[in-house]
C-alpha cells in the first residue's frame, strides 16, 4: 500500500466496492441465465448504482480510471492508493 | 481488452505485519490452486469455446480471478511492508527474503515458482469445465487452510470474501456444464 486515504474516501470506496460487486455477481448469474428478465432488471439497476458510486468517489477523492484523470494542472492519475 | 481500475474488488487494509502469514497466503498468488493459475486457465480455455455462454462465463470469471490475484498481491505486500531481513528471519521466512526481499513473487507457500503445468486447456469444453469445477474446490480448500492459520481479522475478512467467490464460481461452472451437456443430448 502506498499512502493513505481519508475516512471519507474510505467510506466512498466501501460504497463503490459494494455496489460494483453486486453488478459483477449479477453479470455472472446472467451468463448462465440470459433469459431471466427479472435478473436483467436488477442488473441494470445495479450498474446504475455502481456508476453513481464511482462518480461520487472520483468527484471527491482521485481518479480510478485513466480516462477520468488529467483535469487540473498536474497529472492526478498518480494520486491515491494503487494497491 | 483490459482496462485497469485503481482499486481492489474488495478493499484490503491490514494494520499489522506478519511475514510468515504472507508466505502462506503467497500460495494463492503463484501456487497450484492460486489465482494466477485460475485466471490463466479460464482466459486460455475461452478461446476454444464454441458456445457463447461458455465464452462469457470463462471470460468474466477469468477476469474476476485477475482481480483476486491483485488482492492476494496486496495482502502479501501489506503484511510485509517495512519489514527487514531480521524480521523475515525471526518469522522463519528468511529464505524468501534472500531471493525476493519485500517483493511479491509468483511461488507457492514453500517457494516453488509458478508453472503453467498447474493448468490445462484441452479444446474440449466438457474436459475444461470439469477441471474448472475441481479448481474452484481446490482453491476453496486452500482458503479454508489459510483461515485455520490466520487470527488477524483484517486478513481473514478478505480471505473469506475470496473463499466465497470460489463457491459462486463453482456454482456458475456447474450450471454451464449442465447447459452444455443438455445441448449435446
Amino acid at each position: 500500500m502506498v499512502g493513505n486515504i481519508t475516512p471519507q474516501c474510505a467510506r466512498l470506496m466501501q460504497q463503490l466496492a459494494a455496489a460494483d460487486f453486486f453488478a459483477t455477481d449479477m453479470k455472472l448469474y446472467l451468463d448462465t441465465h440470459p433469459d431471466d428478465t427479472k435478473a436483467l432488471e436488477i442488473y441494470r439497476e445495479a450498474v446504475k448504482q455502481a456508476k453513481a458510486a464511482k462518480h461520487a468517489f472520483e468527484a471527491s477523492c482521485y481518479p480510478l480510471c485513466a480516462e477520468s484523470a488529467g483535469e487540473g494542472c498536474s497529472w492526478n492519475w498518480l494520486n491515491g492508493l494503487w494497491m | 481488452m483490459f482496462i485497469f481500475e485503481k482499486r481492489l474488488e474488495f478493499p484490503v487494509v491490514i494494520k499489522n505485519r506478519n511475514p510468515k502469514l504472507a508466505s502462506y497466503i503467497l500460495s494463492q498468488y503463484g501456487g497450484p490452486d492460486g489465482e494466477l493459475a485460475a485466471s490463466l486457465r479460464y482466459l486460455s480455455q475461452r478461446f476454444s469455446q464454441t458456445d457463447k455462454r461458455a465464452v462469457a462465463v470463462l471470460t468474466d470469471i477469468g477476469t474476476e480471478e485477475l482481480s483476486h490475484l491483485e488482492m492476494i498481491g496486496s495482502i502479501v505486500s501489506q503484511l510485509t511492508t517495512g519489514e527487514g531481513a531480521r524480521s523475515f528471519d525471526r518469522y522463519g521466512v528468511g529464505d524468501y527474503f534472500i531471493d525476493h526481499a519485500n517483493a511479491v513473487y509468483p511461488a507457492n507457500a514453500s517457494g516453488v515458482p509458478f508453472t503453467a503445468a498447474y493448468l490445462q486447456s484441452k479444446g474440449d469444453p466438457i474436459a475444461d469445465l470439469t477441471e474448472d469445477l475441481a479448481a474452484e474446490q481446490k482453491a476453496r480448500a486452500v482458503y479454508d487452510n489459510i483461515l485455520r492459520m490466520c487470527d488477524d481479522p483484517d486478513v481473514s475478512g478478505a480471505i473469506r470474501f475470496l473463499r466465497e467467490r470460489e463457491v459462486v464460481h463453482f456454482q456458475r461452472f456447474g450450471e454451464l456444464l449442465d447447459l452444455l451437456q443438455a445441448k449435446i443430448k
